[in-house]
């Protein structure tokens, strides 16, 4: 075991004084204070801009929930099984959001077992779906790590080169019961380059210290739902990708979608190939939809692979939507409103400017309110008055 | 309870480039840039009239900037000369309309003429005039804080730009997800762009095939707003080309190689890629290695 600085543990620092934040001014009341607080957890979202860092796009991450009997416990509402499984829906669609072109596979553990919940796919309902499902089974026994990382390695190690291969577990026992040496799994895992990160849902683990600290992954232990929440959205980004991974063209298709009308005389309905292993019921017949350009097999929704001549088909907008990890917006500098007498207004909204401190673009110096720039930093990615320049970004 | 209270933002962005207009004038003189605010004014006067809860802001378009015709910031804070025209309504007009009228009038005859025009740009900056909708949407939602449904209505005259590809794309799904439509009426040319917008949003797009008639198609077609065009018969969606375009020749193409560094799009293999300039990896087909036989030395011959 190689030797590393171990970071000093909570208990070994000093008294946090935390009941210090509080100040009252002169009439007793901590009103400003609390809005202090409120505006700081308004700004909490710490920007980390990776700069000129190559970035994993096409992510295959398997994420593997503990269901053993430890889930059962009710210190996150109603129970943690119910919330884990709320959150991580909220987290395939955030994550598809995101990364339109990558995939996501579920992997469940309990009874010292591991099982699959859903194969890695690019399209959202299905996981949800499953996830739903999942909520009224039953907790019990033990999770196994060794387990569930074999199979989440045994179809992650034939992706190809150029996609980061991600796992992502959700920890809650302080138990595990292997089959086998864990750590020889992990050297496995380290030269295979799939990265691991583990969210604990009780306290750290020392093996699974080592598990994300020999893959490259993070770990961390929640401290209650709020923190879950932030925790999981963190692994919504795409990573920074490792040097190893190889960059490649690949080749895919873009289809068009055709929508015909019942009155059309050439239109001819036919079979979905996504449908044609669903047991779902429906009729499956449709009039339109997008057609592969190699074989002309159908689909109604994309993005896909083709299931008969292995084209991955998509759309131009799957790819726009990735384009801003890419071509990140600088941060905000943050001013007080003393400052700017000048400006009354914010640009963007054209409300007027009530919060102690103003954020100001760098390139075209224009002032925004907290709200903008929440929005623009997290949802926009543009700021508007640059783009209103004719040179392109 | 839930009908009444319920307030819709309906946000207009006309496109006011003064090139595209000028050489309009010349072409159709019964079809000017004024003909097309009364007929926004109509529609924004309608639409304040549906429902005590609606809102409405118009934000006009120009070269450089966009500007907020309604509602206005002099009028807001209050140190302007809203209050002697307030009165001046005479024909019993609602008096909310008629200040909204007369303001929009006096900010775009300002805007116009003070704004210098430089070039011969044909071409409108959509993107940054739909960001700061998307702004002012969100920040009423604030104030208010009850349940809004908002939509964006873009009267769009000249022709698309196209180096604001990327930008209209991040507002277009910065929209999608604050579940906010975009409708299109476009006067002139198609536009792929808002096409596209539509599409993703779920919105309407219309070219108008008769200009002058365009107070009656606002009415029509953009006025109702989502929960009751299902009952109604509008025209039907367009085909939306979602083909991309390759980066080395703009043409659209069915079947590409994208880089997996940087999502460029190419219609042809290359060994470099042009936007990161990242080398790949050329794919060898896989060489199956015969199993060699051990040669007897006798049936070894030399030639």
């Amino acid at each position: 075991m190689d030797e590393e600085p171990e970071r000093a543990k909570r208990w070994e620092g000093g008294y946090e004084r935390t009941w210090e934040i509080l100040k009252e001014d002169e009439s007793g009341s901590l009103k400003a204070t609390v809005e202090e607080i409120l505006f700081q957890a308004k700004r909490k979202r710490v920007f980390e801009s990776h700069g000129q860092v190559r970035l994993g796009m096409m992510r295959h991450l398997y994420v593997v929930i503990d269901t053993s009997r430890t889930m059962e416990d009710q210190d996150l509402k109603p129970n943690r099984l119910t919330s884990t499984l709320k959150l991580v829906e909220y987290f395939v669609e955030e994550y598809f959001d995101q990364n339109p072109i990558s995939q996501v596979g579920i992997i469940t553990t309990k009874n010292k077992r591991a099982e699959k919940l859903t194969d890695l796919a690019g399209n959202p309902k299905k996981h949800i779906d499953a996830l739903k499902k999942a909520k009224d089974s039953t907790c019990g026994g033990e999770p196994s790590l060794y387990n569930s990382l074999s199979l989440a390695m045994q179809t992650l190690k034939h992706m190809p080169g150029h996609s980061s291969r991600e796992v992502l577990i959700i920890f809650s026992s302080l138990t595990t019961c292997d089959p086998a040496n864990i750590y020889e799994l992990v050297k496995t895992l380290k030269a295979l380059k799939i990265r691991v990160s583990v969210i604990g849902l009780s306290a750290e683990v020392r093996v699974c210290t080592v598990l994300t600290r020999e893959t490259g992954g993070s770990y961390h232990v929640i401290l209650d739902e709020s923190h879950f929440r932030e925790l999981l959205m963190f692994h919504v980004k795409p990573p920074p990708a490792t040097s190893s991974s190889e960059c490649s063209l690949i080749r895919m298709g873009f289809p068009q979608h055709t929508i015909a009308s019942i009155s059309d005389q050439d239109a001819k309905p036919s079979f979905s190939q996504a449908h044609l292993d669903s047991t779902s019921g429906g009729p499956g017949l449709s009039m339109g939809g997008y057609f592969c350009p190699q074989c002309q097999a159908k689909y109604t929704e994309l993005p896909v692979e083709c299931k008969v001549c292995g084209l991955t088909l998509v759309s131009a907008p799957h790819l726009a939507r990735s384009f801003h990890h890419l071509f990140p917006l600088e941060a905000f500098q943050e001013s007080p409103l003393l400052l700017h007498h000048t400006e009354r207004f914010c640009e963007a909204c054209q409300g007027e400017l009530k919060d102690k401190s103003v954020f100001t673009c760098p390139s075209c110096n224009s002032v925004f309110c907290v709200e903008c720039d929440l929005f623009i930093h997290d949802t926009l990615h543009c700021c508007p008055s640059c783009i209103h320049s004719r040179s392109a970004p | 309870m839930s009908a009444e209270d319920e307030v819709s933002l309906l946000v207009i962005v006309v496109d006011v480039n003064p090139i595209w207009w000028g050489q309009q004038a010349n072409r159709e003189p019964q079809f000017t840039l004024s003909k097309c605010l009364d007929a926004v004014m109509v529609m924004g006067n309608s639409h304040l009239v549906m429902t005590r809860t609606n809102k409405l802001a118009i934000i006009a378009s120009h070269c450089q900037e966009s500007h907020f015709l309604y509602p206005c910031k002099l009028w807001k804070s209050g140190d302007g000369h809203g209050d002697e025209n307030a009165s001046t309504s005479g024909d019993g007009k609602y008096e909310l309309l008629s200040v909204a009228n007369d303001f929009i009038a006096e900010e775009i005859k300002n805007l116009m003429s003070r704004t210098e025009v430089k070039g011969n740009q044909t071409d409108t900056l959509l993107a940054g005039s739909l960001a700061k909708a998307l702004c002012c949407i969100l920040s009423t939602k604030m104030l208010t804080g009850q349940e809004m449904k908002s939509r964006i209505l873009v009267v769009k005259a000249a022709e698309d730009c196209a180096l604001q590809y990327m930008n209209f794309m991040n507002v277009i799904f910065a929209a999608q997800k604050q579940s906010i439509l975009i409708d299109a009426c476009v006067l002139d040319s198609d536009s792929g762009l808002l096409q596209q917008a539509c599409d993703i949003t779920g919105g309407l797009y219309l070219k108008i095939p008769q200009k002058i008639a365009l107070a009656q198609y606002l009415l029509w077609v953009f006025l109702p707003d989502s929960d009751q065009r299902s009952q109604l018969v509008l025209p039907p969606p367009v085909h939306v080309d979602y083909r991309a375009a390759c980066f080395c020749h703009r043409n659209l193409i069915e079947i590409g190689y994208v880089c997996s560094v940087c999502l460029s799009i190419f219609c042809n293999f290359s060994p470099i890629c042009t936007t990161c300039e990242t080398a790949f990896k050329i794919p060898l087909p896989q060489v199956v290695k015969s199993k060699k036989k051990k040669l007897k030395p006798s049936t070894h011959t030399c030639k």
